[in-house]
């Protein structure tokens, strides 16, 4: 016998409202545990996919929009920059890797992303850490035949300009596709989707799936390698070689990039011989120092931008934390609010409990160890409904992964404890204490003789 | 008397009425109770009988005027120490017995032995539940029990410690007749066992011709 078996006694007596005050507290416990773990594990995720991205490069509009597609596979791409751009940049002496990013379909939602086998081979996208092959091999992938498939999806954008003007385009000669149609998938791909190296798959046009998309039936992609998971966002892209991309139907080539408000004139886009466009770049730097002038030099640029992708996740989670405070205040108020239902309902049941009270005091229980049971028991409602909120916001977390990894890409580890969690149970502890230091006092306070006196 | 487990001098106690005025509950001149000795101290209701037994538990402090069990002056002590002390050297039988609901017989008794800060594995306890018949109903909680076991298990709880006093307020009050009588008989038989001295303040005739020796309150001043 000792004053925790008391305590669970006085618990266990009052089983109602013991249940329905630790379930209070079991809520904003595991409210609380949620926002912070999703929080803390969203962020974690999007710095820890942000390592390998120094800097990116894509058409002006919002660096951040940018950094979603380029880096993330998110939002809509903010438009197109030239081919000669990237390659202007990747001849660039301060330039150590660059790689290329063409988007505009999927495949069950999942981005398909056209780019060349060196980004595959050569990109680090974490610190020393670079995509390996769970499976099968890369895809194959030809500058020359780019250039041609550029200069074709020109023409077939000047014969649908042709088309929609009410003109007869002039005769082509039947074009022989030689272009491999290749695909590697991301690991998550692989398993979500269950395709398997040797099979094909049909894109769907757009970044996001939509039950009207237009499929391109026409050309399939032949699946030829898997990656071993990188748990970034590359484990939920297809990626395809670069110059496949532009044989699909709709991925014409119509207009300069960053000219959309002045349309080229006809004879500018004759005399043009590489009408090549891309949705974007990655850029890795030989030194520091040239991060900020070169990020100068192309935000100065009418026809492209640069980010940092690490810059804008800190302004974007400077954003989305005044949102988390604010749930976060709710959760702490909701905890708080099932403090004070604690120290209500404890102090409530004192009139019931001062027979009890002295009958224990006249068993030789000090005073203070009056005082003791009464705040171990809002303590150990607190703890058990701390320990039932823990558990639960791990089981939030869980099922909301479902949901954030088709907003974001992500999933936030669920089974991790944080240490955050130890200071919610530390605070649940003070939280008790102070619930039960009210009708504690009541109870030491209560009156012996006249509290021991016969009810009949 | 040297053997005195419980002596009682020049004891006052006060009441102040809803009127203000002071009210004298008890007034003892002298008073022993001998090791062993079992004795009833008969009074009228409201003749202070029960205020009587809270200032000798060290509930309740006197006026003026010395409690002394075992040889310690308990209205020295701080509050504290007279509960520790109440818990190891008194045992308290109540009238409605004052078991706790929601604890079976035996952790009533073992809540006795805890607050004296007695360590052992419930021996002595499961022994004295045994010794009052109640051996085959250690794990019923009072409820469970007619109130005559229950009475039973109260006296168990107070000789847990193996007090050198044992005070009873009216113990066979809530009980009828035969099942008070056997009570009493038990009550008795186990503190003359134990050796034990017993002090039964009552206004049961009854009762009173159980003891060996009756005293009234009156008799007191």
């Amino acid at each position: 016998m000792n004053l925790i078996t008391i305590v669970l006694k006085n618990m266990r007596q009052r089983a109602l409202a013991t249940w329905l005050t630790t379930l209070s507290v079991t809520l904003g416990v595991a409210l609380t545990v949620a926002i912070l773990l999703i929080r803390h594990g969203m962020q974690n995720r999007f710095e820890q996919s942000t390592l390998g991205y120094e800097m990116v490069v894509g058409a002006k509009g919002s660096p951040l929009q940018l950094v979603l597609n380029t880096v993330f596979n998110l939002d809509i791409s903010p438009g197109n920059v030239s081919w000669k751009l990237f390659e202007q940049l990747r001849d660039d002496k301060r330039v150590k890797f660059a790689a290329p990013f063409a988007v505009g379909d999927n495949y069950k939602g999942f981005r398909i992303i056209g780019t060349t086998d060196t980004y595959l081979k050569d990109f680090e996208f974490s610190e020393g850490k670079k995509f390996t092959l769970a499976e099968g091999r890369l895809f194959n992938f030809s500058e020359d035949t780019l250039r041609e498939a550029f200069i074709e999806a020109g023409e077939r954008a000047k014969d649908r300009e042709a088309r929609e003007r009410g003109e007869t385009p002039p005769p082509r000669k039947e074009r022989e596709i030689k272009r491999p149609f290749e695909a590697v998938l991301g690991a998550t791909v692989a398993q979500d989707t269950g395709l398997k190296v040797g099979q094909t798959f049909i894109a769907a046009h757009g970044v996001e799936p939509s039950p009207n998309a237009e499929e391109h039936t026409a050309n399939p992609w032949t699946i030829v390698g898997i990656l071993a998971p990188t748990h970034t966002a590359a484990d939920r892209a297809l990626y395809i070689n670069l110059d496949s991309f532009y044989e699909i139907e709709g991925h014409e080539i119509r207009e300069k990039p960053g000219k959309k408000e002045e349309p080229a004139k006809p004879e500018e886009k004759d005399t043009d011989p590489d009408p090549g466009q891309i949705s974007g770049m990655v850029l890795k730097l030989r030194s520091e120092l040239h991060a900020l002038p070169l990020y100068r030099e192309l935000n100065d640029r009418e026809d492209a931008m640069a980010a940092f992708p690490a810059v804008e996740v800190r302004k974007l989670f400077a954003i989305v934390g005044n949102v988390d405070r604010v749930l976060l205040a709710q959760a702490v108020l909701i905890a708080i609010v099932a403090g004070v239902a604690i120290a209500v309902s404890i102090y409530n049941s004192m009139s019931e409990r001062r027979r009890e009270i002295a009958i224990l005091r006249a068993l030789g229980a000090k005073r203070p160890t009056i005082f003791a049971i009464v705040v171990l028991e809002a303590i150990a409602i607190c703890v058990v409904g701390a320990i039932a909120g823990l558990l639960a916001g791990h089981v939030i977390v869980a099922g909301a992964n479902t949901v954030l990894m088709r907003v974001s890409g992500f999933t936030v580890p669920a089974a991790q404890i944080q240490p955050v969690e130890w200071l919610v149970l530390l605070g649940c502890v003070l939280l008790g204490t102070l619930a039960g230091f009210g009708p504690a006092v009541r109870a030491y306070r209560t009156e012996v003789a006249e509290n021991l006196a016969p009810t009949n | 008397m040297e053997s005195a487990v419980l002596s009682l001098r020049d004891l006052r106690k006060s009441y102040r009425d809803a009127d203000g005025s002071l009210l004298e509950v008890i007034r003892i001149n002298q008073f022993e109770l001998g090791a062993r000795e079992q004795i009833a101290l008969a009074g009228a209701s409201g003749s202070g009988k029960s205020t009587l037994l809270n200032l000798i538990a060290g509930i309740l402090l006197p006026d003026s005027g010395e409690v002394r069990v075992n040889g310690t002056d308990i209205t020295k002590l701080s509050e504290a120490q007279r509960d520790r002390f109440r818990a190891g050297k008194i045992g308290y039988v109540f009238q409605s017995f004052n078991l706790l609901q929601g604890f079976t017989a035996l952790e009533n008794v073992l809540l006795g032995q805890m607050f004296a800060g007695a360590s052992g594995n419930g021996d002595r306890a499961v022994k004295l539940l045994e010794t009052v018949g109640l051996g085959q109903r250690l794990h019923h909680k009072p409820r469970a029990l007619s109130v005559g076991e229950q009475q039973r298990v109260a006296i168990a709880r107070a000789l847990v410690n193996a007090p050198p006093l044992v005070i009873a307020d009216e113990p066979t009050g809530s009980l009828d007749a035969a099942n008070g009588a056997r009570v009493l008989e038990l009550l008795r038989k186990v503190c003359a066992d134990n050796g034990h001295a017993l002090l039964v303040v009552t206004h049961d005739q009854q009762v009173m011709s159980a003891f060996p020796k009756v005293v009234r309150m009156e008799e007191l001043q």
